[in-house]
């Protein structure tokens, strides 16, 4: 009760100098709103990369090994990629490292037109193991996958990733149809259900899923790999087993320092972990240009109620006279601070959803309202408010009530 | 009945003011200290209407405000209401005062922007913290100005803020009121309709202690405590013979 009527004492008294308690607000409002705004586009973008890396990846356990050093950049195709990935690594690290649950062979081509009656695609081609679909987290939308006993019978099957079904089959069935991949006839026999983007915007739906040994005996022709996925089982030693894959594709490469590897490791945990750290340093420098802008704004709410502290002196004498205590000021002038603090950063949070908003549009993130950025905006703008009301409300609380009341 | 009145005439022998030996000294630079009060020792009655007087400099208010409880004293015993008070702490002091004391100064001293009612209510906040609306406006009638509840000071004449503020001094019913040349600022009608108020808080049976410099007012008045150079130097009743006038120099 008694906590009630200093509250509407003080909101009161807030309304009474309403220019005043604006100007008080005016801080807090541009950092809260900048605080909100940054924090969410930080944790948004870092959600989006995640998002990509995953739609990408599947999943986040495996290690992928492609063939060359790290020289070799860009995409594979069929006549950039070195011979020395061989189907038999892929065998030796199933059966010879008990850290890995799996492995999924990829060869892959990037240069190859798919035809359908009249309709052409240029789809990245990939020859996967049976086991692709569980490594990568992905589904079959329509049909289904090919089978182990198609893979070794070479049968000429092809799953289809979304983009190239739309394409080439816009208004018609593509289950059973036949199409051409590089001239020879391939039956579909499913479709993939779709992943979105990926980090770089790449098309991921753009694909079109073969057997790998179909593909290795009857489109390619050749008997090397253009990547190898091997899924760990123990996502937390990710780093050792990518250390024991490398160590027995070097024996079994017979490279020996200095030479250097002539395979090239990716360990997605790693590569992600790295990207949200990145993510989160951008986030914490952006938060950091918001304190400040709070800082200021808390400088402005102390030296603006240290002012009024002055010119409330005769308010504060004849509270003291009719019976309050120096911690009853104290409390009713921090009380105002921190009412003024929130109020504004209520206004600072509306003004940041707001710009949030726009920038989502503009940048086309995914538009997230983020709680935690809001329950930390509103807790940092109450927090401002009594660390800098500390000052004036010792200074009204020191206010002699006999000086107060004579002047 | 019997019983009240026996609790009333106990209540009587415990003096509302008693001091002893007050003295209030400042420090004042490097020079030696000030004494605005010295040793004044005299006791109040519970129902008595003092009126306390001297020239500016006198030490009048700062008697009061140690009767207030608005300061502590250098020396010497304070008991108000049989409670030893001269020691108390911040938050003791600012008990006393909401409860047992009623201030009415020279100068209003009303909350500005802040409505008659609301002014009223201030000291019930720092009371139990509950705050009864319907009190407020009793003593806003009580004085007179029930009609104007929603006003703000300064859509008030002297007299009638004056007015408010005596309601804001008896709204926690205190047994002590300090009124602080309460008629300073106003004119003849509006002091005497104060004055009026302040005799039928008496006649209640509340001590009324009044600082003035005005002669006229001691009319009012049972006692005069009349102080020079921060001693009493006469304490007298009123229409009667003179008082010993104890630690005077």
């Amino acid at each position: 009760m008694r906590a009630a009527k200093i509250t509407s004492q003080a909101l009161r008294s807030m309304n009474r100098n309403r220019t005043r308690a604006g100007l008080m607000m005016l801080g807090i409002v541009v950092g809260i709103s900048s605080l909100a705004i940054l924090s969410s586009i930080g944790e948004a973008t870092k959600r989006d990369t995640i998002k990509r890396f995953k739609n990408m990846l599947g999943t986040f356990d495996t290690i992928i090994v492609r063939p060359g050093g790290s020289r070799l950049r860009g995409m594979p195709t069929l006549v950039n990629v070195p011979p020395t990935l061989r189907f038999e690594d892929a065998d030796a690290i199933a059966a010879e490292l008990p850290e890995v649950k799996a492995v999924s062979e990829v060869q892959t081509a990037f240069d190859i037109d798919v035809q359908y009656r009249d309709r052409t695609a240029s789809p990245a081609i990939f020859g996967v193991s049976r086991n692709w679909l569980e490594l990568r987290s992905e589904d079959v939308a329509d049909g289904s996958f090919f089978s182990e006993e198609q893979n070794a019978s070479l049968t000429r099957v092809a799953v289809l990733g979304t983009d190239v079904r739309n394409s080439l089959f816009p208004d018609e069935d593509s289950l059973g149809k036949s199409i051409r991949i590089a001239s020879v006839p391939f039956q579909v026999i499913g479709t993939l259900k779709s992943r979105g983007a990926g980090p770089a915007g790449a098309a991921l739906d753009n694909i079109v899923l073969i057997p790998i040994n179909t593909s290795s005996r009857r489109l390619f022709n050749r008997d090397y790999l253009t990547m190898l996925i091997a899924q760990v089982k123990d996502t937390d030693r990710s780093t050792e087993t990518t250390d024991k894959v490398a160590a027995l594709l070097r024996e079994r490469h017979h490279i020996r320092p200095p030479a250097l590897d002539d395979f090239t490791l990716t360990n997605p945990a790693a590569t992600m972990a790295q990207v949200t750290r990145a993510g989160s340093t951008l986030t914490k420098i952006l938060s950091g240009v918001s304190l400040m802008a709070l800082l200021i704004g808390g400088i402005v709410i102390m030296a603006l109620m240290s002012i009024a502290v002055s010119e409330r002196q005769k308010e504060i004498g004849v509270r003291r006279s009719v019976g309050a205590g120096r911690s009853d000021i104290v409390q009713q002038f921090l009380l105002e601070c921190v009412l003024v603090a929130l109020a504004g950063g209520i206004v600072g949070l509306l003004i940041g959803i707001g710009g949030m908003e726009i920038v989502a549009r503009v940048q086309k993130l995914p538009q997230t309202l983020l709680w935690g950025p809001i329950v930390k905006a509103i807790l940092v703008a109450v927090g401002t408010g009594l660390l800098f009301g500390i000052y004036p409300a010792w200074k009204a609380s020191r206010v002699d009530p006999i000086q107060a009341l004579r002047s | 009945m019997a019983g009240r009145g026996t609790e009333i005439s106990q209540l009587r022998e415990i003096a509302m003011i008693k001091v002893e030996k007050l003295s209030k000294r400042y420090k004042k630079g490097e020079s030696a200290d000030v004494e605005a009060l010295k040793e004044a020792s005299f006791q109040i009655s519970r129902g008595e209407f003092v009126c306390v007087r001297g020239a500016s400099g006198s030490g009048k208010s700062t008697l009061l405000n140690l009767l207030g409880c608005l300061d502590r004293p250098s020396s010497g015993s304070y008991r108000l209401d049989g409670e030893e008070v001269s020691r108390y702490s911040d938050k003791q002091l600012s008990r006393i005062r909401n409860t047992k004391i009623g201030f009415i100064f020279q100068s209003f001293n009303l909350l500005p922007r802040t409505t008659a009612l609301e002014n009223i209510e201030v000291p019930m906040v720092y009371g139990d913290g509950c705050v009864d609306r319907q009190s407020a406006r009793e003593a806003l009638r009580r004085v007179g100005l029930g009609d104007r509840a929603e006003h703000f000071p300064a859509e008030l004449s002297g007299g009638e803020q004056q007015r408010v503020a005596v309601a804001r001094a008896l709204i926690r019913r205190p047994a002590l009121i300090l009124a602080d040349e309460p008629t300073g600022n106003l004119d003849a009608q509006a002091a005497s309709e104060v004055m009026g108020l302040l005799q039928d808080l008496h006649g209640e049976g509340r001590t009324i202690l009044l600082v003035t410099h005005d002669p006229a007012l001691t009319a009012y008045a049972s006692r005069e405590i009349f102080l020079r150079d921060g001693a009493v130097v006469s304490d007298r009743e009123l229409g009667g013979t003179d008082r010993e006038v104890q630690g005077a120099v």
